[in-house]
């Protein structure tokens, strides 16, 4: 359960808008994420919600609206900027993102070499360290194609942390995973969020994981912003698309409901 | 049991006091047996650097016998420890080990061996599915066939001629600079049409049909075996051979065939430009010359090697595309070997029908 966090927000939303062609795909989303929060995005499939979160590391640009990370609006920066934004960003993708030409290890080393100022023995212990920490200690000369789905998604989270990012955004990290599994990275999840103080913006659909690490969870409807507060609210939210998802019951129209 | 070394850890472990206390550790001359305890009493706040710094420390005494302890953390360092214990209590997994010489002879040895077998079977199952089902009346895909002659034969006519005309050029100057020192000009139309019947045509057809449609026959194959197709097909019971490489291989027999005969005639007339328009010979003379040095013998022995070129294009692209493995990498790998594979093999086919044809049946 959440302790006493900072007030301070690590990232802040204000007011986006997106279109993709005529198509409005986010409409008027505001939020903030606070230091040390993890901050949950549910909602149906198409909601936006994968597009919100590029929009957060910056990979595509808002038709309106402001994205402040750390106080600078990441829709207005420059590619140098942004590439300086986003190394101070973790990202794990759905489907992990390793690169199937390097081994493991050198997924996680990739960038440090690229960015830390370290020399190889510091580099090859903090990859052992950070695989050790995602339960993947031997896996580190094997190659991605070599390991099962969920030791890949848990390896694509080794190389998110790898620079010790403030943030770290995580695409389904339970999707696809046994429930024990699924549980060590909840488990993860939280430690990692209380030793090293990181702030996690996470994507996700399970439930069970979102009652485990949630802090406070936004939901998206047709692009709008339905629910937005801490997770005990969430259960006990009146808004009958919020009722339906933390209940688990089927659409009864779907055909009547239409994006405007 | 000699007495423990100790020594104390600074308040704030982090990447500069991770690395002096790592230092102090080395210059302290473990002994085997003996206990290493590092001291947390002093220390307040770590982050994953010093983490880092401490699964160094700890390889370090495992290399040298020497038992780790870590004591009296307290609170925040002692959640950060437990949490990097999995680091901390294993040794590093041994790289790869490279092989020595029979080692990896042996393995080599094996590896062709599996790789021959299975590419014995794609040859018994695709030749079983190519010509002999069509005739026992079991289907094959007729629209598909049409595609791949389409995309294999239609769509390469245009670079097939244009590069056995440029190939009849380059042979006729060539040919011409030598045959002008014995005042034997003419005799460059024959040269042009026997060396083009013979090899030149199949072999640069060949070539370029490999680049083109061999890597293509590879690229698709591992790709579709990555995502999961190949077994998708398998397990709706449905057969490689019949659906993938049936129709390719036979696509392949129809156009190789028609492509070299296109080629030949880029080829010669190519040699015929030259002939005509900077040797200065009457169209008539030069085409006549040509047409008299025209051997059935020639062209059936160009003809016969262009149906094993066309059986190895097609099968080295399927058998090494459904070899591949360890996604996107794996795809280009094999793409590659397969482009390798066939110039090689069209060369060696090359060469035994050229000892055939002119030492062994003379």
């Amino acid at each position: 359960m959440p302790e006493a966090l900072p007030t301070d927000s690590i990232i802040e939303v204000q007011g986006l808008v997106t279109h993709y062609g005529d198509t409005k795909v986010l409409d008027d989303v505001s939020f903030s994420v606070k230091r040390g929060e993890i901050f949950v995005i549910i909602g149906g499939s198409g909601c936006g919600k994968s597009t919100l979160l590029k929009h957060m590391c910056g990979l595509i640009r808002p038709t309106a609206g402001a994205i402040l990370y750390q106080g600078e609006d990441v829709a207005q920066m420059d590619e140098t900027q942004l590439g300086v934004m986003q190394r101070t960003i973790g990202i794990a993708f759905q489907s992990s993102g390793l690169f199937n030409s390097m081994t493991v290890g050198d997924n996680v080393a990739m960038p440090l070499r690229e960015y830390g100022d370290m020399d190889e023995q510091l580099i090859d212990a903090i990859v052992r360290m950070k695989l050790g920490l995602v339960g993947l200690g031997d896996a580190q000369y094997k190659m991605p194609s070599e390991l099962s789905g969920g030791m890949r998604k848990r390896a694509g989270l080794a190389r998110a942390i790898a620079l010790d990012p403030p943030l770290v955004y995580f695409d389904e990290p339970s999707a696809g995973l046994d429930p024990i599994m699924a549980s060590g990275l909840d488990a993860l999840i939280l430690a990692l969020r209380k030793l090293l103080g990181l702030s996690f913006v996470i994507v996700t659909h399970e439930l069970d994981s979102i009652r485990v690490i949630a802090d406070t969870v936004l939901m998206l409807d047709l692009g709008k912003i339905i629910f937005l507060g801490p997770l005990e609210e969430a259960e006990k939210s009146q808004v009958e698309r919020v009722k339906q998802f933390f209940e688990r019951r089927p659409d009864e129209f779907i055909a009547q409901r239409n994006i405007v | 049991m000699s007495t423990p070394t100790r020594i104390p850890c600074p308040p704030q472990l982090d990447k500069e006091s991770g690395r002096t206390l790592y230092q102090t550790v080395r210059t302290g001359k473990l002994a085997g047996g003996q206990k290493l305890v590092l001291d947390f009493v002093d220390t307040t706040a770590m982050d994953s650097l010093g983490g880092a710094w401490l699964v160094e420390i700890a390889d370090h005494a495992r290399r040298r016998n020497t038992e780790l302890l870590c004591e009296n953390h307290t609170g925040h360092v002692s959640e950060f420890i437990d949490m990097i214990e999995p680091a901390l209590l294993t040794a590093p997994p041994l790289p790869a080990r490279t092989m020595g010489i029979v080692e990896s002879l042996g393995n080599t040895t094996l590896s062709a061996t599996t790789e021959g077998r299975q590419f014995l079977e794609l040859c018994i199952d695709a030749i079983y599915w190519t010509l002999i089902a069509p005739l026992e009346g079991k289907g094959l895909r007729w629209g598909l066939l049409l595609d791949e002659i389409h995309e294999m034969g239609v769509r390469a006519v245009r670079i097939v001629c244009l590069m056995n005309f440029l190939l009849g050029l380059i042979i006729a100057m060539l040919m011409a600079k030598q045959a002008e020192n014995y005042g034997i000009s003419l005799f460059v139309a024959d040269i042009l049409v026997i060396g083009f019947n013979r090899e030149l045509a199949a072999i640069m057809t060949a070539v370029v049909v490999s680049a083109r449609t061999g890597a293509a026959i590879a690229a698709e194959i591992s790709t579709m075996k990555v995502q999961e197709e190949i077994d998708a097909l398998k397990g709706m019971g449905l057969n490689v051979a019949q659906f993938l490489v049936a129709p390719k291989l036979l696509a392949m027999l129809i156009v190789l065939p028609c492509l070299v005969t296109l080629g030949t005639i880029s080829g010669v007339l190519g040699g015929a430009v030259w002939g005509i328009a900077v040797l200065g010979f009457q169209p008539a003379i030069w085409f006549n010359q040509t047409i008299n040095a025209c051997h059935f013998d020639d062209i059936f022995q160009g003809m016969l090697k262009t149906f094993f070129f066309a059986v190895i294009i097609a099968l080295i692209g399927c058998h090494n595309g459904l070899r591949v493995t360890g996604g996107s990498r794996g795809v280009g790998l094999m793409t590659t070997r397969s482009v390798v594979q066939d110039i090689f093999m069209i060369i060696v086919i090359d060469i035994i029908f050229a000892m055939i044809f002119y030492y062994v049946l003379q």
